[in-house]
């Protein structure tokens, strides 16, 4: 295969070149970039969907940033979920790396088959679990009953301290098969050798991960982490058919919280602005990420 | 050729050209009868005037209730081939719909003598049904919102009737628990269930006046006296009385429950009846009965709570001389009365004494023919996130997340953040 | 770890500890798919066990009551459409990006990198408004080209990186001989990247198959839904009737799992291979 290219090195120029490009892009200002200005605009206005918009200025920025606790909380819900996602995706997703990484017969199929969920859709997963969940019939329950643990039957996600948790571990089990994916992928690069070195000077396995595995992996670490954070605000799926936001708006996220103000409540301005807010804050987050983890990126063997 | 000859062939174009203008009419109706009895008498009533009207198809196009109110009626009513008839409520959804541009006004093809076939009170101020005098719905149904249905069988068991007072209520609920029954089974994961329960016990505690200015927002909801009836759903989550997993349950699975003998009361509105047949085992012995009294002293004290629901014309309908006609038939007596069998109370004079009513729509007809007062549900009278409030705070106390006095506050502080109308 | 060596301790926790929890997380759906076949009775009374009566009318059942066909009818065209429309344009751009110089090469560019990080939520309103005021509200293009013009970010940024990763010389040499950039681009270029493109499409089929707010909000038609809405429907009708809810997403996921499995090793060894460098 051919080496790795150095440096941008054009075969050639001109504005004829931008044919290339122009369905692309013309498609992606239509419905990405026009739509996100016309949220600017449509921020500063309320409207109901019914009627025309009214210009009302920097209202629906006060409203949200200072009189909707439950705005707030979902900013709040949101972080916890996406820290439970680094800790049941992306860390999950890595042990299982690690513990599938193997050319033996059956490693294959067992790899396949913590992918499987991926190919899911959120929504399957979450009417499948909102199910399994369920207080009177659900199969969670129904093992606790059934192994005599009747107290451990909760009302899943009756209850605000519950329905979180439960929706980040159908989160997890959803998503770390993508996770182990891409560490997988990084782990087969690493050569062999090192870990037969560290073997012969005495090193146990468990000590071979973290001197030598998690060193090598930094780089797709960093970047999963980056796309479980940016991937965790667009949440909705998952939080929409398994809960709807509720109980008591305990699990509401941004998404959840814009759609219901957007179109249950017809508050399709208020409802604007706290996505341009959202677009503030995934924007920032992502770029104090990048630039603080932008040093020490090349890995050498 | 003659006058008489050229007058003749005009009026056989015009003829001609009017009957064509009726042939390949495709009626588009939008509305959220799903399931149950309703949707097969709905069904048979648009065959009945596809046969009666060769030329005109009539293509319904249908949502589950809540995908209905949020987004699917919106967005009907924005696209570009609309609703020639669609479903909403009387109140202030109609009137919105009205100012808004999207009711068309009725009045005139009322005028012919389509009115008086009507109740009295179908059209009477305060009904939902016009803005200034001008008619924009057609009602078809009366809900009663909400009412306590209830389990027969354990009712006998546990020799308990139907409590006619707030203190035998409670005492009922506690010897129901103490015989290891879930007393109540809702399903409040939307929240209206519960909220339409505790709006009207808030009717029953609270005057009228105060109650109107707390939704109105001319007065907060500790002013207008509010403590009472969230005090009362605190008194009920004390004893025991929902099921756990209210707030996670949705409304459907609540109604299958209580058929499933699962909790041994339920309150919901009078379309519980139209599901028996597809939710109960059938001889599923069941009664209801009106929200005790709490007040006596209180004026409505023995009021019900509903509201009436029905059609209105799109005011830029595509068809509209059809969509009239296809709502002059839905309410002739004929189809009022197929309409009502399938557990509906109908607004059209005579049909109650004609239709062969299930029993418990008998007893649903009976109760409003005794009430001294019709209270609506405030999230069709009032604006909406207020309403939602005050049912969150209901919520709040049933659940018993958060004390009635804790509740009260959060109610406050909530509609206090909302723009005034 | 090689896979000729005598199976070691660490081999044998691997197995074990690996197929314990791989075991447990597939259960769910094996679960799902056992009480599909089920009454809901039995359900209820006897979860873990296989069902008593094999009920494959519970499927036909949920196939005709929850119009299954229309539905996998309408993901079908949205879904094939969107994924070739996003492959090809995806390709050209990242093509152009990376090996061809224009006016305005870096800032359009960073505009297409606003699209990785952004969440869909953020222009739903806005989007909503523009489709209707084109008039395509409920209309399925609307959900095809709002699922292509969000795949783009992606597909460009991997594909351009893909192009990045290898040299330009075979197109340089072919332009020293005459040929114009379509043709090195058509005959060269597109071969070269072939395998990620693939791979690429495999990834937004599932992608796209499953969205599930556009789909929310731009259709409103029955006969315009897409599977993922019609589930949450067909949920919310049926919520009391586990047995056929279960069919009902059997059905609209058994088909997408099968095709995975059989191409698993693809789509493993191709999302390894354009990973994250």
């Amino acid at each position: 295969m051919a080496g790795r290219n150095t440096g941008f090195q054009p075969i050639s120029s001109g504005a004829t070149n931008l044919l290339f490009v122009a369905p692309a892009m013309i498609l992606f200002g239509l419905f990405v970039l026009w739509p996100l200005g016309s949220s600017v605009y449509y921020a500063f206005t309320s409207w109901s969907g019914y009627t025309k918009p009214e210009w009302v200025g920097l209202d629906n920025f006060r409203r949200a940033i200072f009189h909707d606790p439950v705005h707030i909380a979902s900013y709040l819900h949101v972080t916890l979920y996406i820290l439970g996602t680094l800790v049941l995706e992306v860390s999950f997703g890595l042990v299982m790396a690690v513990v599938l990484n193997s050319d033996r017969a059956g490693f294959s199929i067992m790899r396949g088959m913590f992918f499987s969920p991926m190919v899911l859709s959120m929504t399957a997963a979450g009417v499948l679990w909102a199910f399994v969940l369920d207080y009177r019939l659900g199969l969670l329950n129904s093992v606790l009953r059934g192994v005599g643990l009747d107290d451990w039957a909760q009302p899943w996600l009756s209850q605000p301290a519950t329905a979180l948790i439960a929706i980040m571990f159908v989160s997890g089990w959803r998503f770390s098969g993508f996770y182990m994916v891409i560490f997988f992928a990084a782990l087969r690069r690493i050569p062999r050798s090192i870990y037969e070195a560290a073997t012969l000077d005495g090193a146990t396995p468990i000590k071979q991960f973290f001197t030598i595995t998690l060193p090598l992996l930094r780089q797709q670490m960093l970047t999963c982490v980056l796309l479980a954070v940016t991937g965790g605000f667009a949440g909705f799926d998952l939080f929409f058919t398994m809960t709807n936001g509720g109980p008591f708006d305990a699990t509401q996220v941004p998404a959840t919280w814009i759609i219901r103000q957007g179109f249950d409540n017809n508050q399709l301005g208020y409802a604007t602005a706290m996505t341009v807010i959202l677009a503030v804050v995934v924007l920032i987050v992502a770029v104090v990420y990048l630039r603080v983890t932008e040093r020490g990126n090349h890995v050498r063997y | 050729m003659t006058l008489v000859s050229r007058l003749a062939a005009t009026c056989a174009m015009a003829l001609l050209a009017a009957s064509s203008a009726l042939a390949d009419v495709e009626l588009r109706i939008t509305h959220p009868i799903s399931s149950g009895a309703g949707k097969d008498a709905f069904d048979k009533i648009v065959a009945a005037f596809e046969a009666a009207n060769p030329g005109v198809t009539v293509k319904q196009i249908v949502f589950d209730d809540d995908i209905y109110s949020d987004t699917g009626l919106i967005t009907q009513l924005q696209s570009n081939e609309v609703p020639d008839i669609y479903f909403q409520w009387a109140g202030y959804p109609m009137q919105r719909d009205a100012q808004a541009g999207y009711a068309g006004d009725l009045t005139a093809a009322m005028a012919d003598g389509w009115k008086d076939t009507f109740i009295d009170s179908a059209f009477a101020p305060g009904s939902g049904t016009s803005v200034d005098g001008k008619i924009y719905l057609v009602p078809v149904s009366l809900d009663v919102t909400n009412t306590l249905w209830y389990n027969k069988s354990i009712f006998a068991e546990n020799n308990l009737t139907p409590p006619a007072t707030w203190d035998e209520f409670l005492a009922a609920i506690k010897v129901l628990v103490a015989a290891g029954e879930t007393p109540i089974i809702t399903g409040n994961n939307e929240l209206w269930p519960l909220g339409n329960w505790a709006s009207h016990i808030a009717a029953r505690t609270v005057p009228a006046a105060e109650y109107d200015a707390a939704f109105r927002q001319q007065k907060t909801f500790a002013e207008a006296g509010f403590l009472k009836p969230l005090e009362l759903m605190q008194q009920l989550a004390e004893a025991g009385a929902f099921n756990k997993d209210m707030q996670g349950l949705g409304a459907d699975p609540a109604m299958a429950g209580f058929f499933q003998e699962a909790a041994v009361m339920h309150p919901i509105g009078s379309w519980l009846v139209g599901s028996e047949g597809d939710l109960a085992a059938p001889g599923f012995a069941y009664g209801q009965f009106d929200t005790p009294v709490i007040d006596p002293s209180l004026p409505g004290s023995k009021s019900v709570i509903g509201t009436m629901t029905g059609f209105i014309q799109h005011a830029k309908a595509a068809h509209p001389a059809e969509a009239t006609a296809f709502l002059k038939f839905l309410t002739a007596q004929d189809q009022a009365i197929l309409w009502s069998t399938s557990g509906a109370i109908s607004p059209v004079k005579g049909v109650a004494d004609k239709a062969k009513l299930p029993v418990q729509m008998k007893g649903m007809a009976d109760m409003l023919a005794g009430a001294d007062a019709m209270v609506s549900p405030p999230d069709t009278t009032y604006p909406v996130p207020v309403a939602e409030a005050y049912y969150q705070a209901a919520a709040y106390a049933a659940s018993g997340e958060r004390s009635a006095t804790d509740a009260l506050k959060w109610l406050d502080e909530t509609v206090g953040a909302m723009p005034k109308p | 770890m090689s896979a000729t060596d005598r199976r070691s301790g660490t081999e044998w926790l691997q197995l074990t500890l690996g197929g314990a929890i791989v075991c447990a997380m597939f259960y769910p759906a094996v679960w799902m798919v056992l009480s599909a076949f089920k009454t809901n009775r039995e359900i209820f009374k006897h979860p873990f066990a296989l069902p008593a009566d094999w009920k494959w009318s519970n499927f036909a059942e949920a196939w005709d009551k929850g119009g299954l066909g229309g539905m996998y009818l309408n993901s079908l065209i949205v879904t094939a459409a969107a994924v070739t429309l996003t492959v090809c344009l995806a390709t050209a751009a990242a093509f152009a990006f990376s090996r061809l110089e224009f006016p305005g090469r870096r800032w359009l560019y960073r505009l297409l990198l606003v699209g990785l990080l952004l969440p869909p939520p953020v222009v739903a309103i806005p989007l909503f408004a523009i489709l209707r005021d084109l008039g395509l509200l409920n209309t399925l293009t609307a959900l095809i080209l709002a699922g292509t013009a969000w795949s783009l970010s992606l597909t460009i940024f991997i594909l351009q990186g893909y192009f990045n990763s290898i040299r330009p010389d075979m197109e340089e040499a072919a332009m020293l001989e005459g040929a114009n950039i379509w043709q090195i681009f058509r005959d060269i270029s597109v071969p070269m990247v072939w395998p990620s493109m693939l791979t690429l499409a495999i990834v937004n089929t599932i992608s796209i198959w499953n969205e599930l707010m556009f789909a929310l909000l731009f259709t409103v038609d029955d006969d315009k839904r897409t599977l993922p809405v019609g589930l949450i429907r067909f949920f919310g009708r049926y919520s009391t009737d586990y047995a056929m809810v279960f069919a009902a997403l059997t059905i609209t996921t058994l088909p997408i799992l099968a095709l995975y499995f059989l191409l698993q090793r693809h789509v493993i060894a191709g999302l390894s291979a354009t990973a994250i460098d």
